[in-house]
């Protein structure tokens, strides 16, 4: 790569019993990469290490064109984001954003803290210390500061944990509209699906120091590759099923009674005629009553339980196998869905995901 | 800003007013009782001591030049040990802070050993080790003619010997509680680990190195064991007042006490507020 942006090429880190193998990462100009993985996964160690603090075994890391792999930390251009945003507490709004100029000549400085100051509408708070700005606040102070510097790549490590619900959001839209705006690559490192999904333009899962799956964040969330990715990602329908057929793109599993078709390219390997079958809960329709048009993969199920989580609610069905759907409580509700009455359910073929049975590691972990 | 953030700051406040009303009243009534007994012990015969002396022989202690040179000398060798501890103590504190290994619980626990140890056996130590013909007295006197007998150098051997402890203590402490992440950030910043450590974490832990320093210049005036057996002259203030005890009694060492007693409070006084008002600045901005 010799455009703008970020690439690891088989990186790999040891650090006592752990280590990173073989990290392939590539994040261009207005891209954002979203790393999700429980912890310990080595999610915090891959930041690290692009920020220059582990020294890779093998592999190379190359920024904008430039291999940094060997420069120490304040060479590479990069801007680390913490949680809380790393403010220093001894300096005031002001003087942390002129550390991040200390490179810019003297005469220069001043201009610049105020077109930062002003760009960022913090202002009125250049002479006050971290200690006494809101959370937002102390985002904003943390971009400006990272944004002196002017970086090739911008690296957030959980930037927005310990964080009221509607303060998370309002943050989450800032970030993503400056990094809009200025279209510095960022990478991230998360375990919030939902920051995943808001914030990535493609997603990484890692577990014990090695990515597991990686691709835009569609895909990835569509189509996991395993039972650890699709529980990660918060699928909440995994159960063994067995595979019937296979024609014109179309397979056919049997699980518990119950028959269902998925259409799609599928991750299954066609040794053996075990398969597990995911499929997210948004994506198990309620039919409303009487409708017979005919749909794909309709089923009678028995409501088991109903749980109002106020905007969504959780329903819990048996039809031969226990299946969970998400459904608006205000659809709840006009339907009268109550535990104990039946109702058709429908699958989307497109919705089932077919996954390879657990095997090894991988599927061992969650 | 939007609503949300004056929210946040409602928040903020709420925890700390309940907890003050939560506080069980019998409880925090009985430990204050108690606690101030120990205040007590600590403060009465310090007044006593102040209220004994009558004003005229206040007025001739002050008027000794023995005891006004010994009384300097002894706030100049505290400042040369506060000096000391502060140039070797923090480059140490931030080691033990920073490193995991067994080595540096070991170290740390060695450091700490100058309060296990009774200061007249510090003194003997000391002694021997420094002496004329001492394993570091020795090489010191031939490299740079340095003795510590008797003299200014043996005064500052006693005192950073008992006092070194408090600086590196705190300035442990001090480190301790900084992220190391936040030196990453400012590394990331394009700051060099020197520029780092300079800019960054030496201001953040300053509170800490301070009250360390604090701490080790008020031991080391006050320390009498471990300097007399190393230097009887020059007279520092304790060693001063000692022997004023055994040539002319309770009432003249009395009233040179509280001469010394006041001089000591006050500068401890200057330096804890030198160390916590500019904190304050910091904390709640100008």
């Amino acid at each position: 790569m010799t455009g703008h942006g970020i690439l690891l090429d088989r990186l790999t880190v040891r650090l006592g019993a752990f280590s990173l193998n073989h990290m392939d990462i590539a994040v261009g100009a207005g891209e954002r990469l979203v790393i999700i993985g429980p912890n310990g996964a080595g999610k915090s160690v891959t930041l690290e290490t692009i920020a220059g603090f582990h020294s890779p075994r093998q592999g190379r890391i190359v920024i904008d064109g430039c291999e940094v792999t060997r420069l120490p930390p304040e060479r590479r251009n990069v801007a680390f984001v913490l949680q809380n945003f790393g403010l220093f507490s001894h300096l005031s709004v002001t003087g942390n954003i002129m550390l991040g100029l200390h490179r810019m000549p003297r005469g220069r400085r001043q201009d610049r803290v105020a077109e930062l100051l002003r760009q960022f509408g913090i202002g009125h708070l250049a002479a006050r210390y971290p200690q006494s700005l809101s959370p937002g606040e102390k985002q904003r102070t943390g971009l400006a500061r990272a944004l002196a510097a002017e970086p090739a790549v911008f690296l957030f490590d959980e930037p927005f944990s310990a964080l009221d619900a509607a303060t998370h959001e309002r943050m989450r839209r800032e970030l993503l509209d400056f990094l809009t705006d200025t279209g510095i690559p960022a990478i991230f490192v998360t375990h919030d699906r939902s920051d995943a999904h808001a914030l990535g333009t493609a997603l990484a899962v890692m577990c014990a120091g090695t990515i597991v799956q990686q691709g835009p964040v569609h895909a990835v969330s569509r189509g996991p590759a395993s039972r650890f990715v699709a529980g990660l990602l918060g699928v909440d329908n995994i159960f063994p099923a067995r595979l019937m057929g296979e024609s014109r793109g179309v397979a056919t599993v049997a699980s518990g009674g119950m028959t269902l078709h998925a259409v799609g390219r599928q991750t299954i390997n066609n040794t053996s005629l075990d398969v597990l079958v995911a499929i997210r809960a948004e994506d198990i329709d309620i039919l409303p009553p009487f409708s017979d048009h005919a749909v794909a993969n309709r089923l009678a199920a028995r409501i088991l339980h109903v749980v109002d989580e106020g905007v969504l609610s959780r329903i819990g069905f048996n039809c031969g196998i226990a299946l969970q759907a998400l459904a608006m409580s205000r659809h709840v509700r006009e339907m009268d869905l109550a535990p104990g009455s039946m109702v058709d359910i429908a699958i989307s073929p497109e919705a089932i995901r077919l996954l390879p049975p657990d095997s090894g590691w991988l599927g061992a972990t969650e | 800003m939007g609503l949300g953030d004056q929210d946040w700051r409602e928040e903020e406040a709420i925890p700390l007013r309940s907890r003050s009303n939560s506080q069980p009243r019998g409880l925090f009534l009985a430990c204050w009782l108690i606690g101030s007994l120990m205040v007590g012990f600590v403060v009465v015969p310090l007044i006593d001591l102040a209220a004994t002396p009558s004003a005229a022989s206040l007025a001739s202690a002050a008027r000794d030049a023995d005891l006004r040179q010994a009384i300097a000398l002894s706030l100049e060798a505290a400042f040369l040990t506060a000096l000391l501890a502060a140039l070797f103590g923090v480059p140490l504190a931030y080691t033990l802070a920073r490193s995991r290994s067994r080595t540096s619980t070991t170290i740390a626990a060695i450091v700490d050993l100058p309060l296990a140890v009774p200061h007249t056996v510090a003194g003997i130590a000391l002694l021997m080790a420094f002496g004329r013909r001492g394993i570091l007295g020795a090489p010191a006197l031939a490299l740079f003619g340095m003795q510590f007998w008797g003299s200014l150098w043996g005064i500052i051997a006693g005192m950073l010997f008992v006092s070194v402890p408090y600086t590196v203590n705190a300035a442990r402490l001090a480190f301790e509680a900084i992220d190391p992440r936040l030196e990453q950030v400012a590394r990331t910043l394009g700051l060099g680990p020197w520029s780092t450590w300079l800019r960054i974490v030496l201001p953040l832990a300053r509170r800490g190195i301070l009250t360390g320093l604090t701490l080790t210049y008020a031991r080391a005036i006050s320390e009498f064991g471990a300097v007399i057996m190393l230097a009887y002259y020059p007279m520092t203030a304790p060693v001063q007042i000692y022997t004023l005890f055994l040539r002319f009694g309770i009432t003249k060492a009395a009233a040179a006490s509280v001469l010394l007693l006041a001089v000591c409070l006050g500068l401890f006084v200057l330096f804890r507020a030198l160390a916590y008002g500019r904190a304050i600045t910091v904390g709640t901005g100008r």
